[in-house]
């Protein structure tokens, strides 16, 4: 659980400094920002989906996303083409993230009025998974090959690997997908009825406890692209999001914590920030997080509702 | 039923076996249990400043690790760098932490409940990243080994400090055990008498109810700050016992990890509970120093898997705790024994949840587990 050097980077833009023409060399940290943040906003996005449903910030999201990629790997390395590894890994995901809500979190009650409760069971989740995958797949990191291979076209001189250029396109598809699911279907609405009254769409019918596992299980599946993404530059063990984690509620702090959008621009802004900054500025040279961190505090501080969130009313 | 304030029979032979059980230990024990004994000690004392936050005044902190850092390179820069004599940089470090947890309690007063939670998890994170940012000062990620001017065949010489035992026939680890046995019960002491007084009542005030708390008068922005400077600085005491007892720091010895288990030795043994923390400290350094390395091989990396599962399940089943739970034990077997009269039924409802409620007649949840 101790985060090796390596991966204390979180980003290998670090690598490319130093390299090329100045101009270049910005545009270039500014894609492997945009490329990470693209992973951020995935994983922002199955914290989204969770506060939206259930009021609760997942501490366990990072470990969940882990431990199904690591399922995606299982599956890649019994020699599946990936993109079924992938659905594999999401169904697995979704399958957990079913059972964890039904067993440990729907028992808890109103997260707001138990908040170090749900501090404590995610974060009892958070040791559960990580030992559960440690006693699974051991301690030695595994090797998850990039979904879009490890080639790169170049652009006006600035080189941007199909991995990087993948995760735009997936992530985009996803969002399109949730839109799509929250806008059209009835599913959808139902689950957008429980968010706002839980007691009003249950006297209509809607199984409140079913759209609420529904919803864990859906932001546990879109987790696994997240660590999917992920794997490949960071090496796939058992610490593998717990930066990540960090990333991604600076995403969706920033966008607002109910905003499918925001988590979005958030993970691209977090993304660009936390490999730009690092590189100009020498004291956060070895902590690409500490841009996150201020922004996270700035945000909450000052506009606690993010950019794209609904303000919170408070009854007294 | 006040009379549950004071020690009751059972309590009091509890207090006794503990008590000569701390004194025997370290007689009976290897020098490095007696270490790990004393490793127990700094969580528990970290724990017990936590639990002052989180668990008296509801203030959620997921960054305790990060204060305990704080406190354990305070001591390790100035006795290696500064060349000060080793307990007054105890003082220094909860000094230190003190400041550094008013500083970070300056924005908790904006940020609560779950957001606060995210916050200190970010610092908690974000620590040793810090530490291995600023190596000049700290070593980086060789970590700093604590070193003072000692005599050494005849000349001065920068050597690793240790513990002289100035008492015969009391080894030098034992004589480091009283030490830190000695600090540790001084600071659950300090917390208990918090706890107990106007202060500590106004703590829970205010993780209750704030507004309610504010219109009775409490200054609920200054007690808040300065709860959160408190726990850091105790915080940081249990840092600075840690720094001292290995003799070296390490970035690695302060990641996320060690502030959940802070956070998991506060609720396991039971928030709101003086002892609690400690309790909880114990039990969760058992399970990982003497438990986990006895079982099989493939059973070893299942501690975190266990620990996990238990506390799920502990907060679902018995949210509060060890202490807690033994609290509604003991009031349950007084109830029998005294015909379950009606008359204090009431009383017993708050007093079963939490000890320090009762005396306050403060209104409260009385069944559910209050952060």
């Amino acid at each position: 659980m101790r985060p090796s050097r390596k991966r204390i980077w979180g980003s290998d833009a670090k690598s490319l400094s130093g390299r090329g023409p100045p101009v270049n060399n910005f545009l270039e940290i500014l894609v492997v920002g945009i490329g990470n943040g693209a992973t951020y906003a995935m994983l922002g996005l199955g914290l989204v989906v969770i506060y939206r449903s259930t009021g609760l910030l997942n501490f366990a999201s990072g470990e969940l996303a882990m431990f199904s990629t690591f399922i995606v790997w299982t599956f890649w390395n019994l020699g599946f083409p990936m993109w079924l590894a992938i659905l594999g890994g999401m169904l697995g995901g979704f399958l957990i993230g079913v059972l964890v809500h039904k067993v440990a979190v729907s028992p808890l009650g109103d997260p707001h009025e138990r908040p170090l409760a749900v501090v404590i069971v995610t974060i009892g989740l958070f040791l559960g998974l990580n030992g559960a995958a440690q006693l699974i797949w051991g301690t030695v990191d595994k090797r998850l090959d990039p979904w879009f291979g490890v080639s790169q076209i170049t652009v006006g001189g600035v080189a941007i690997a199909w991995q990087k250029i993948g995760a735009v396109v997936v992530l985009f598809v996803m969002v399109l997908l949730l839109w799509a699911l929250f806008k059209f279907t009835k599913v959808g609405l139902s689950m957008r009825a429980v968010a706002s009254n839980s007691e009003s769409s249950a006297l209509c019918g809607v199984s409140v406890q079913n759209m609420l596992m529904l919803g864990w299980g859906m932001a546990a599946g879109i987790g696994t692209l997240a660590g999917v993404f992920s794997a490949p530059n960071l090496g796939l063990g058992t610490n593998l999001m717990q930066l990540t984690l960090v990333f991604g509620f600076a995403a969706i702090v920033l966008g607002g914590f109910d905003s499918i959008l925001g988590a979005v621009v958030g993970g691209f802004v977090v993304g660009i920030l936390s490999s730009v900054v690092p590189q100009y500025i020498t004291v956060f040279e070895k902590m690409p997080l500490a841009p996150a961190f201020i922004l996270i505090l700035a945000v909450l501080l000052f506009r606690p509702q993010g950019l794209f969130g609904s303000k919170d009313v408070a009854r007294v | 039923m006040k009379s549950l304030r004071g020690v009751g029979p059972v309590q009091s032979v509890l207090w006794a076996i503990a008590l000569v059980v701390l004194i025997v230990l370290p007689f009976t024990s290897a020098p490095f249990r007696v270490e790990q004994y004393i490793t127990w000690m700094t969580i528990a004392v970290a724990a017990g400043g936590l639990n002052l936050l989180t668990g008296y005044n509801g203030q959620i902190s997921v960054g305790h690790g990060a204060l305990y850092g704080t406190g354990a390179y305070t001591v390790a820069i100035l006795v290696t760098d500064a060349e000060w004599p080793l307990l007054p940089t105890v003082i220094a470090a909860a000094v230190v932490c003190f400041m550094v947890g008013v500083i970070i309690g300056l924005p908790a007063l904006r940020i609560k409940g779950l957001y606060l939670a995210l916050v200190t998890l970010a610092v908690a994170t974000l620590f040793p990243l810090v530490i291995e940012q600023f190596s000049d000062l700290t070593g980086g990620s060789g970590g700093l080994t604590l070193t003072s001017e000692q005599l050494y065949r005849g000349s001065i010489r920068d050597r690793r400090v240790k513990w002289e035992s100035p008492i015969d026939g009391l080894a030098s680890d034992q004589w480091k055990y009283f030490i830190f046995l000695g600090i540790s019960i001084v600071c659950f002491v300090v917390i208990a008498a918090i706890v107990k007084s106007r202060v500590g009542r106004s703590l829970v005030a205010i993780r209750d109810n704030e507004t309610a708390a504010e219109v009775s008068g409490i200054n609920v922005s200054r007690t808040k700050i300065i709860t959160f400077g408190v726990s850091a600085g105790i915080a940081g005491i249990g840092g600075a016992m840690f720094a001292l007892n290995k003799g070296q720091v390490n970035p690695t010895s302060f990641t996320l990890t060690l502030s959940i288990y802070l956070l998991v030795a506060v609720v396991l043994g039971g928030a709101s509970t003086v002892i609690g923390p400690a309790i909880g400290a114990v039990i969760y350094g058992v399970f990982i120093d003497v438990i986990a390395p006895e079982l099989p091989e493939t059973l070893e990396s299942a501690t975190p898997l266990i620990l996990g599962t238990l506390l799920v399940a502990q907060m679902l089943m018995a949210p509060s705790g060890i202490v807690g739970w033994f609290h509604d034990l003991t009031e349950k077997v007084s109830r029998r024994r005294q015909g379950g009269g009606k008359q204090d039924k009431n009383v017993d409802v708050t007093v079963t949840t939490h000890e320090v409620v009762a005396e306050t007649d403060l209104e409260t949840d009385p069944g559910g587990f209050h952060p």
